[in-house]
């Protein structure tokens, strides 16, 4: 079978599996799920920047913190239908990722990454003092489900949530791709390449990293946005710099610039460490020691493998 | 009629050392001009002036008779100003043809789009490929720019910046680190695309076969400042220049 | 009122020095090698435990100063030689990354060891207690502080500037090919220069355990203020390193003393400005 075959036949089942996994899994175990897609969507986010512009950012967790208080903060306050929170979510996240963005783009390499993690920190430092709004270090909890449009009852059922967070990953996913292939994708790709070359060759790269890193902040922002109402509740751990480290060993682990590698990589990140943590206390000592060697040994992650692999044997 | 490119009394010192001293001089549209000297004459600093990559210290650079000399590299390469670089500046991981269609679109007017840009990708395209097809690396045009070999990487360089339908073309060092043949194929790459596209052209060369094979006109630099300047055949027969390679031996 | 803006001043100055010891390493081991190193705080909170340790072990303040810092060079030599060596030849991101892992099993590792709580660390009786100067009392530590991290980057300075070893690293910073040649072998500098910058950042930490208590947040609060420093300062320049140092610690004295929440804030102005106008730095090269 020619390799287009088989990955639209992986599509195919995939999809068909998605759709049917309410009526697979128990409620439990559906939650997980839901889990893992939204960090799918939240991994993948930070591929855009990583993968494709070869931006490493220490601080993406913020966007997604960010997602997740002004959804919780619309959905307890206003009890807006869904929709708008998740829309709140996006907005917030990249209007903070727009000056930010701007000011870490002046810089490359590593300073970047260290200007992302260092403004990720003063963000964390405002949500977990700033009690009034954010409730300090305990969040803000409560946060309901409300409904899909004005009208209609509340989501109380997991499976209707759970097709809520499978539309924002496919769609995001659809988006992404579509993005990748555009003009800009690979003008994004080229600075990835050679940041120099593109700019000898006529233009400033630093609007197109400025625009990428905010659509990735904002892509981040849906997941934290549909984390909130999923948990029912926001807290400043979710921007913590740990948690921006987590979400790049998703990546990592996944396969970096590969848009799908990421999400698988959340899910398997996410299922050890429920596995881990149920046997021991320092599962993360674990995950640290494991991202390491994949740095090393697999830096093109599960995705990287698997293509290896399948290469190897056509 | 007006030049394509006038240095003006251009110098550029670092700190004691002065790398280019009141270069004047004028390239004349459709020329083929290279740059010569022994090593650490400063032709690759006076090379870095004209495209913009440095600024000097002293002097003026003219395009079209235009000033440029406060402007920015990237700037005089949407003016009509692209360059090839000495170490192979490529995109690896892009194909050729991604290579120089990015080329393309980073010369034109048009934004990059994010949403429906596939007519203007195509555009782009098709001219790309032409440029590659003059610089003869059609039949590769769709794998990684990072598997050619190192000749053929050379190749792209030059097809991306003749993508950009340059007015000025400057190629510093093109056949550095090719083999013989490969040298001589280059040459014949070149001198038909400059003849194709009639492009003005700014070469420098270490290699003399070269340059004798392809200059109209040649300037010879010699510590920063031009000894000479005159047809390869005034070249060859000129003695301060043949002190200038006999003498750094 | 004399006495208030000289406290004010020493207090940034012992800052200033705290914060110099660790940007410094920083600088060096990135400007010089290149080396991107995201565990160079972890290699400073790991460097204030050993002395928590040491200390309770031996009740001497003194010893740790001198043990805990060769100790914590050799774990980042042998870090270098196991982990960071292959992957060189890679995109500078991915040093970031193996660094940034190699930060995070260290800290993992700490809790494991330690626990989560802050450890304090008694400083020895010859500088516990104050000076009196101007009239005012002041802390002793902090006066040994600050001479401790004048005393280090004059060595350093010295170090680099007048030693033939000094001369061997600067060359092989510009040019690692023929440093190689010259019969310099370029692996084991990187593994010494790496170490040693582990071990300046372990003097750091070990100084600083009694004045901050040892604490697992460490790591990332201390690699950020000294990015930020290099970032105000420049890249590789050591003197960049002292002058960002001094206008950090000098935002967080008097911005944080009528709230604490104000001396982040006017640091990060205070970046923000820098990168907006000289985005190389005060005496960074442009590159």
């Amino acid at each position: 079978m020619t390799r287009s075959r088989v990955l639209v036949l992986t599509y195919a089942i995939t999809l068909a599996v998605l759709f049917a996994i309410p009526w697979l899994l128990a409620r439990y175990q559906l939650s997980i799920f839901i889990e893992l897609l939204i960090f799918g969507l939240f991994a993948m986010s930070l591929d855009l920047i990583m993968g494709y512009a070869g931006m490493i950012s220490f601080g993406h967790a913020a966007y997604f913190g960010l997602g997740a208080y002004a959804s919780g903060l619309i959905l307890i306050h206003f009890e807006a239908p869904i929709p708008v929170a998740l829309l709140a979510g996006i907005a917030l996240a990249g209007a903070v990722a727009a000056p930010v963005g701007w000011l870490s783009t002046r810089a490359t390499g590593i300073y970047f990454a260290m200007l992302t993690l260092a403004f990720a920190q003063l963000l964390y430092t405002l949500a977990y003092k700033w009690r009034e709004l954010t409730g300090g270090s305990d969040g803000i909890a409560g946060v309901p489900k409300t409904a899909l449009f004005w009208g209609l009852p509340n989501v109380t059922s997991p499976a209707v949530f759970y097709f809520i967070v499978l539309s924002c990953l496919l769609s995001s996913w659809i988006a992404c791709r579509a993005l990748i292939r555009s003009p800009f994708g690979h003008a994004i790709q080229g600075i990835r390449e050679n940041e120099a070359r593109f700019v000898s060759l006529g233009r400033d790269s630093r609007p197109f990293k400025l625009l990428v890193f905010v659509i990735a902040a904002g892509v981040a922002g849906l997941a934290g946005a549909l984390f909130a109402p999923f948990r029912g509740f926001a807290s400043p751990e979710a921007m913590f710099w740990v948690a921006s480290g987590q979400v790049i060993m998703m990546v990592i682990l996944g396969g970096i610039g590969t848009l799908i590698g990421p999400i698988i990589g959340a899910m398997v990140f996410i299922l050890i460490q429920e596995v881990l943590s149920s046997h021991t206390a320092h599962w993360m000592l674990f995950t640290g020691i494991v991202f390491v060697l994949m740095v090393i040994l697999l830096p093109g992650g599960i995705v990287g493998l698997a293509r290896r692999l399948f290469e190897g044997r056509t | 009629m007006t030049a394509v490119l006038d240095t003006l009394d251009l110098s550029r010192s670092f700190g004691a050392l002065q790398a280019v001293s009141n270069v004047t001089m004028s390239v004349q549209r459709g020329e083929f001009r290279a740059i010569i000297g022994p090593n650490g004459a400063g032709k690759t600093t006076l090379f870095n002036l004209i495209s913009g990559k440095i600024v000097p210290t002293a002097g003026r650079v003219l395009f079209h008779g235009e000033d440029l000399t406060a402007t920015p590299a990237p700037e005089r390469c949407r003016r009509g100003i692209s360059r090839t670089f000495q170490m192979t500046s490529i995109f690896p991981e892009l194909t050729v043809s991604e290579n120089v269609r990015l080329a393309v679109q980073l010369k034109g007017e048009g934004n990059f789009r994010i949403f429906g840009g596939q007519k203007q990708l195509l555009a782009s395209a098709r001219k790309a490929e032409e440029a590659i097809g003059l610089l003869g690396l059609l039949d590769r045009t769709n794998v990684p720019a990072s598997t050619l070999a190192h000749g053929d990487q050379r190749l792209l360089e030059i097809a991306m910046a003749v993508a950009q339908d340059p007015q000025l073309l400057l190629l510093d060092e093109p056949t550095q680190g090719l083999s013989i043949e490969e040298t001589t194929a280059t040459v014949e790459t070149i001198r038909r695309v400059a003849r194709e596209r009639k492009l003005s052209v700014l070469l420098v060369e270490h290699d003399m076969e070269v340059v004798f094979g392809l200059a109209d006109r040649i300037t010879v630099l010699h510590f920063g400042a031009i000894i000479a300047d005159g047809t390869p055949d005034e070249i060859r027969m000129n003695v301060n220049v043949q002190k200038a390679y006999l003498g750094a031996d | 009122m004399w006495s208030f803006v000289v406290v004010q001043l020493l207090n940034a100055l012992s800052l200033a020095a705290l914060l110099f010891l660790v940007a410094a390493g920083l600088t060096l081991i990135f400007g010089i090698l290149r080396v991107v190193n995201f565990a160079h705080g972890a290699f400073y909170m790991v460097g204030a435990y050993l002395g928590f340790t040491t200390v309770v072990l031996s009740g001497r303040f003194w010893l740790a100063l001198l043990v805990v810092p060769p100790i914590v060079g050799l774990i980042g030599a042998s870090l270098e030689v196991s982990t960071l060596r292959f992957i060189y030849q890679r995109s500078p991101n991915y040093q970031l990354l193996l660094t940034f892992g190699i930060g995070l099993v260290l800290e993992e590792t700490v809790r494991v060891i330690y626990g989560a709580n802050s450890k304090s660390v008694d400083a020895p009786s010859l500088l516990d207690g104050s000076v009196h100067l101007f009239g005012t009392p002041y802390p002793t530590y902090r006066l040994f502080l600050t001479g401790l991290g004048i005393a280090i980057a004059l060595g350093v300075w010295l170090f680099f500037a007048r030693t033939h070893a000094g001369l061997i690293i600067r060359a092989m910073a510009q040019n690692s090919e023929m440093a190689n040649c010259l019969g310099t072998n370029v692996q084991r500098v990187r593994t010494l220069v790496f170490g040693a910058s582990c071990a300046l950042a372990a003097v750091g930490g070990v100084a600083s355990a009694p004045m901050t208590t040892a604490y697992l947040g460490m790591s990332v609060n201390v690699v950020v203020d000294a990015f930020v420093v290099v970032v105000i300062g420049g890249l590789g320049s050591v003197v960049g390193s002292a002058a960002g140092s001094l206008i950090v610690a000098a935002a967080q004295t008097w911005g944080g003393y009528y709230i604490s929440e104000t001396a982040m804030i006017l640091m990060y102005l205070v970046m923000g400005a820098i990168l907006i106008f000289r985005p190389h730095g005060l005496f960074g090269e442009k590159e």
